[in-house]
């Protein structure tokens, strides 16, 4: 009895029910008028704004104003490039392996000093130093260009709250256009050249330098600040000697990111050219299909990324410093052995110490492929056929008898919405009204697959999320924003985006979470991990496109893979560094209240790591949209190939338009994710 | 359309040159462009040292195939000696018609594009290579993303669609599946290697992966310009593109200011011409047996002097 007096009560309860039943209103009309109203389904051509048109047309004018301060810009710039090149280029091998391996001992001990002259030993050998020390010279120069520019907009952003919104959408934008699309552009600005590649890369590193900046600030304990202003100092000398060492681990992290940015952008640098560097080597051999030998010069990037951030991570966090002379002995011996081998020592060009295993890893890739070429088609074709492919054109069309060994009919659409409505009517008859509506709009999303939504649908699911989650200005910033996309006539390349990174994320939300967690709790598979995630964020991914192709041949499931390799790591890595941090006082504090393991994680450390795990999701979105235009070289035809086609045919606006509605889709994914976070945030007392 | 209006101002280009020239600005170096590929270090290298014979310093700059032409405009890249009409980007004749750069003429580079497959395919469609066998057999083509129809992977999309439109005017049952990039397809062609299995491919000579993965050509009708513009012509008397391929020209690019800075290596350049059958051992040589670039162009350049040296003489004489 009380059940159904109950219902209306309830039914009319919650502002998640509400937006639900109109999100699924608008859904069961548009899937109703379809057939009669095409429009519905497809936006027609003659309702699109020639976008593209007017972006390259107005931003011709602009770039020829731009042009002579941009010119100078890079001239000024070649300078500190071409020092560091000259200065990297003339030291002597060994003697530069000397110099690191001293200052890892200095640093960090035995342990230091053997990745310093071990890993450059490996660089030596590889027989690509010239190249490589191109590429440093590049990194260089780079990087503290974008932890200066990160450091000032994370303090802009702390320090003027409200401005905040409108820097981390810039943030965002930063990091989800790919350079790609405003290559052209960039090369008209600044000409040809290193150049080119070093903007590319500071405007991709700073973003997270920036993001952990603001996050570490205001995570800075209010005493530290009170004690800061007690203390008399003006705003300046809180900010650089209390609140900035303060936050000093988030600012580590962020001088991380920001090293692993940059040195995964190495890689646009030789697509420019000008330059014979380390990614040059990797393009050459990446279009022979040479797996081994790519992945050697691919090592070349991961073995100074993971030098330079544990040398750097030792020099901000140990305190103790080890004995110098021992260190300059380390230095005297690689000099003496520097003389002795000075007549005997063959140009750098010529070492080779590693062909022999590039060549056998590649001929075991094509050994593998050989020998389980069965199997990897058919692991292919169940992701395919039970996964992918219904997501993308939904069951409808995707059940055939060569997929799933049956026909879908109409009728089994007519049981499928059924099932979908008793179910959804249980839960809602049992009270969760709101899930009944989400059952029933992701049955509808089942049905006719990604690709397919009616846009009138999807604009009301993202209103009706955007107005759940942030109310209604958040509804109003995500349709207007799609609207762009839908005005500009990329709105089916932009749903075969959408469908491709939203399935990558989901897949990376649960897999890296779960290493994230493994990796907190156990320090061995930290050990394991933390260097996979570093070879995975700066390997140029290009060089894991070919294994994959190999594998799975072109097409979505080698893209799915491809993406995943890369989006999956800032959710392992920020999961992790949110349940280690929890400050020792609370772990104590659960302790001494009798809290086993398993309690303390998920009463304190969780909770505690929950605004850490959010920012590693909102990278994970963000790495899996960059992601595209890498997935494109091996045959997507979403908005990653609209980037390629626009730069074969030097059409600025294409370019311009195609990143930008990447850049819209993974920003408003993103902000609806965090507005849900906040909400379940505040409703946690956090 | 890009190749009509390409062929016009080659012409324009073809008649220039003849007979002695000045030096010019010897003590700069001419930098010419390295791009992705190793046919072209070949070509590039070649060209560059007979500047070199001729007394010019020469630097060899990398440089990204789809974008270098703006900075040809700007002199800071001053030539480019292997361009395929096939894959040019548009950037290029843009930057023609503004004047930034101008063309050399052709390097005379034998080239075919055709649609391929590696020799074992033979044997799971039989009457391969006529073109009439892929009718029957497209099936054994077929995979998850194509079914029914076959699956041809075709260049990527920034390259046009040749291979699709070949299909579509013969009225082969084949769908066209771009690959993204040119180590996508040759990966393609190694899995299919490894595998034995079954591929389609849209490809081209020369190209070291001819002989290293024994490809192919099918033998599609022979075409002429009324295919590519008359439907009734050729075997599908509905379609137009129902025949081979339309010839690739393979020509040389250079920065506008170069005939006036350097007057007879523009003039080297413009006359330097390569031929299939001396490219491609030279690629065989680099590409398999592991030599690098300047050794073997070295030994053919000393093995060969008559092929190049009449032109650095009638240039510098």
């Amino acid at each position: 009895m009380s059940l159904t007096q109950d219902l209306p009560r309830r039914l009319s309860a919650s502002r998640g029910t509400r937006a639900g039943l109109l999100v699924l209103a608008v859904g069961i009309v548009c899937l109703l008028l379809e057939q009669s109203l095409p429009w519905l389904s497809i936006w027609p051509a003659e309702w699109t704004v020639p976008t593209t048109q007017w972006i390259g047309d107005g931003l011709g004018a602009v770039l020829d104003a731009l042009k002579p301060a941009m010119r100078a810009v890079s001239a000024v710039l070649e300078y500190p490039m071409a020092g560091a090149n000259w200065l990297l280029n003339t030291i002597p091998p060994v003697l530069l392996i000397g110099l690191v391996a001293a200052l890892g001992w200095y640093l960090g001990g035995a342990l230091m000093a053997a990745l310093g002259f071990f890993g450059l030993l490996f660089v030596l050998g590889s027989g690509y130093w010239s190249e490589s020390m191109n590429t440093l010279a590049l990194v260089f120069v780079s990087v503290p260009l974008a932890l200066v520019l990160g450091l000032s907009i994370g303090i802009l952003a702390y320090e003027v709250p409200r401005v905040k919104a409108v820097v981390q959408g810039v943030l965002d934008v930063m990091q989800t256009v790919p350079t790609f699309a405003y290559l052209t552009p960039l090369l008209v600005l600044f000409g040809f050249g290193p150049v080119v590649g070093l903007i590319a890369s500071a405007i991709y590193a700073a973003p997270p330098m920036a993001r952990n900046v603001l996050l570490g600030l205001e995570r800075v304990e209010d005493e530290v600040k009170e004690a800061a202003v007690m203390s008399g100092g003006t705003r300046l000398q809180q900010l650089f000697l209390v609140e900035l060492p303060a936050a000093m681990t988030q600012l580590l992290v962020g001088i991380n990111q920001c090293l692993m940015a940059a040195l995964s952008m190495v890689i646009i640098a030789a697509v420019i050219g000008g330059f014979n560097d380390i990614g040059w080597e990797v393009l050459l051999t990446m279009r022979k299909a040479q797996f081994g030998q790519a992945f050697l010069a691919g090592l070349v990037i991961v073995v100074f990324a993971i030098v330079i951030d544990r040398l750097s991570r030792a020099l901000a966090t140990e305190r103790r410093r080890y004995d110098w002379r021992i260190g300059a002995g380390i230095f005297a011996a690689c000099a003496l052995i520097y003389l002795v081998t000075l007549s005997s020592m063959p140009p750098v060009a010529e070492l080779a110490w590693f062909d022999g295993a590039a060549a056998s890893v590649d001929q075991s890739v094509g050994e593998f492929t050989r020998q389980n070429g069965a199997g990897l088609d058919s692991l292919k074709n169940s992701a395919m056929f039970y996964m992918l492919l219904p997501l993308r054109i939904g069951l409808d069309q995707a059940v055939l008898p060569f997929t799933w060994g049956f026909q879908w009919t109409p009728a089994m659409s007519a049981w499928f919405f059924l099932a979908a409505a008793v179910i959804a009517g249980a839960a809602a008859l049992s009270g969760r009204t709101t899930l009944a509506t989400v059952l029933g709009c992701l049955a509808i999303i089942l049905e006719t697959g990604v690709a397919n939504l009616p846009w009138p649908f999807l604009l009301a699911g993202v209103a009706g999320l955007g107005w759940v989650a942030g109310g209604w200005r958040l509804a109003f910033f995500g349709v207007g924003l799609l609207s762009l996309i839908l005005l500009a006539g990329l709105w089916d390349r932009a749903m075969l985006s959408l469908y491709l990174s939203g399935a990558s994320v989901i897949t990376c939300a649960l897999v890296g979470g779960a290493l994230g967690l493994w990796a907190a709790l156990s320090k061995t598979a930290w050990l394991v991990l933390q260097p996979i995630c570093d070879m995975l964020q700066t390997i140029p991914l290009f060089v894991f496109l070919i294994p994959v192709l190999m594998f799975f041949q072109i097409g979505e499931f080698s893209a799915f893979l491809a993406i995943c390799a890369y989006a999956i790591v800032p959710m392992i890595r920020y999961t992790r560094h949110g349940l280690v941090t929890t400050p020792p006082e609370l772990m104590e504090a659960a302790q001494a209240s009798g809290a086993t393991t398993w309690q303390s994680l998920r009463d304190v450390r969780f909770p505690y790591a929950v605004p850490t795990i959010l920012l590693g999701l909102n990278q994970t979105i963000l790495y899996a949209f960059s992601m595209l235009v890498i997935a494109a070289l091996i045959g997507t035809t979403g908005l990653g190939q609209s980037i390629y086609l626009a730069l074969g045919s030097a059409d600025v606006g294409l370019g311009i338009a195609a990143g930008s509605a990447m850049a819209i889709l993974a920003l408003v994914a993103d902000r609806l994710v965090q507005g849900f976070a906040k909400a379940q945030r505040e409703a946690l007392g956090l | 359309m890009k190749r009509i209006i390409l062929g016009g101002v080659s012409a324009l280009a073809m008649t220039a040159s003849a007979g002695a020239a000045e030096m010019g600005a010897v003590d700069e170096p001419i930098k010419l462009a390295i791009n992705e590929w190793t046919g072209q270090h070949i070509s590039t290298h070649v060209a560059g040292q007979m500047l070199s014979a001729a007394g010019y310093k020469v630097e060899y700059v990398t440089a990204g195939y789809m974008n270098m032409y703006q900075a040809m405009a700007d002199g800071d890249i001053h030539a480019a000696l292997e361009i395929w009409s096939s894959n040019v980007s548009e950037d290029y004749a843009k930057q023609v018609e503004a004047g930034g750069v101008v063309e050399l003429g052709d390097l005379e580079l034998a080239a075919k594009e055709g649609i391929a497959y590696p020799a074992h395919v033979a044997e799971m469609c039989p009457g391969l290579p006529a073109w009439e066998a892929l009718q029957a057999c497209a099936g054994n083509f077929a995979t998850a993303e194509t079914l029914p129809a076959g699956r041809l992977v075709d260049y990527p999309a920034d390259w046009g669609t040749p291979g699709a439109d070949r299909m579509t005017g013969l009225g082969l049952p084949f769908k066209a599946v771009p690959a993204g990039s040119e180590g996508a397809l040759i990966a393609e062609l190694r899995a299919s290697t490894e595998k034995k299995s079954p591929l389609l491919i849209t490809f081209w000579q020369p190209h070291w992966a001819m002989s290293a993965y024994d490809v192919q050509f099918v033998d599609l009708p022979v075409g002429e310009d009324a295919c590519f513009n008359d439907p009734a012509w050729g075997p599908n008397p509905n379609a137009v593109n129902d025949c081979d391929f339309a010839p690739t020209r393979i020509f040389k690019g250079a920065w506008a200011g170069m005939e006036e800075k350097w007057p007879a290596a523009f003039e080297i350049l413009s006359n330097y011409t390569l031929d299939v059958a001396d490219q491609q051992p030279m690629m065989g040589a680099i590409d398999v047996d592991g030599g690098s670039v300047e050794e073997v162009v070295s030994g053919w350049m000393s093995e060969n002097e008559s092929k190049w040296k009449p032109v650095v003489d009638a240039a510098v004489n």
